[in-house]
């Protein structure tokens, strides 16, 4: 999970360099991600309503169903 | 990225009992890895039935990189052929990527769009990147709303990478193919029904690219005339009948 949001943040982003994606909780049931960006790309990643944070929050949902846990992905 | 001289390889098509079979013999003909070709799916394989033959699937198989030097490098061609080319083939690598990482064991296909629901009116025919393999519905979602979370992130990416929008339309097993047929379907039934008791109809409430296909679909049809009513997630539309 950790490798997709990677991928879609440095590729998304200005400054790839400032991408830091940290596992912050691995449960049996809950995974807990963690993504850093540059102050400069959180409207990037986040988008207008927050439609671009949501659609990486909607994958990473498919590959936790897979798996029987809930993810969930805090920009900060 | 190196640019050459030499020119790619012409696109083949192949037949073989099945399109993964076609596939492999395509790739193994030219030289070259999936992610170097555009993959166009002509016809697929088609079973006997009803005492007709069976029928082999049909690959065409677009190079977009040179066959292995070699040192085992292959080079690919940036702003080859006419531009929605290069945009397939970067939406596919970037959907591949995206699925890798995903976990998600699939194939991705291109073929040109016979959608009417795209989102430009150009002229082109769109490209239609299809993802198949076992067990996607997830990758779906309710009503298609993982698929589309997908296509968003897949235009943001190529987008970037193109240093242009791009509008490339991304399917899983066919989804918005069979979709759009239904609600064609059901605009002409609706339609007849409309004609038939001269009232206007309202369908459900749907999202913009699916209204969109009902007044495409009805767009020609002079007995009656369409129209969206509704604000937000309750936008519906509407089928008048006319009066002559």
């Amino acid at each position: 999970m950790k490798e997709l949001v990677e991928y879609v943040a440095k590729e998304l982003v200005d400054d790839p360099s400032q991408v830091h994606v940290r596992v912050v909780r691995n449960s049996r049931a809950l995974v807990v991600l963690e993504l850093r960006v540059a102050p400069d790309d959180m409207g990037r990643i986040i988008g207008r309503n927050g439609r671009v944070a949501n659609a990486i929050r909607s994958l990473l949902q498919v590959m936790g169903e897979r798996r029987g846990k809930r993810v969930t992905l805090d920009i900060v | 990225m190196s640019v050459t001289d030499n020119p790619l390889p012409s696109p083949i098509e192949i037949s073989a009992p099945t399109v993964e079979d076609a596939i492999q013999a395509g790739l193994e003909n030219l030289g070259l890895s999936r992610t170097e070709v555009i993959i166009e799916v002509v016809s697929e394989e088609r079973p006997s039935m009803y005492g007709m033959e069976s029928q082999d699937a049909v690959v065409r198989l677009t190079p977009i990189a040179m066959p292995r030097n070699a040192a085992g490098a292959s080079v690919i061609l940036e702003n080859r052929g006419t531009e929605n080319e290069g945009e397939v083939s970067i939406a596919q690598e970037v959907l591949q990527e995206l699925l890798k990482r995903m976990k998600i064991d699939a194939t991705v296909y291109a073929r040109r769009s016979d959608l009417i629901a795209t989102d430009e009116d150009n002229g082109e025919i769109p490209w239609i990147l299809d993802v198949q393999g076992v067990g996607l519905d997830e990758l779906i979602g309710r009503n298609g709303e993982t698929l589309a979370d997908l296509q968003l992130i897949t235009r943001l990416i190529v987008s970037r990478q193109l240093e242009r929008r791009s509008n490339v339309v991304i399917d899983v097993e066919g989804y918005k193919t069979k979709r759009e047929d239904s609600l064609r379907r059901l605009a002409k039934h609706m339609a007849a029904q409309a004609r038939q008791t001269g009232r206007k109809t309202t369908l459900e409430p749907m999202p913009p690219n699916e209204r969109r296909i009902i007044h495409i679909t009805l767009r020609d049809d002079d007995t009656v005339s369409t129209e969206s009513v509704g604000s937000g997630k309750n936008r519906k539309v509407q089928i008048i009948p006319r009066r002559d």
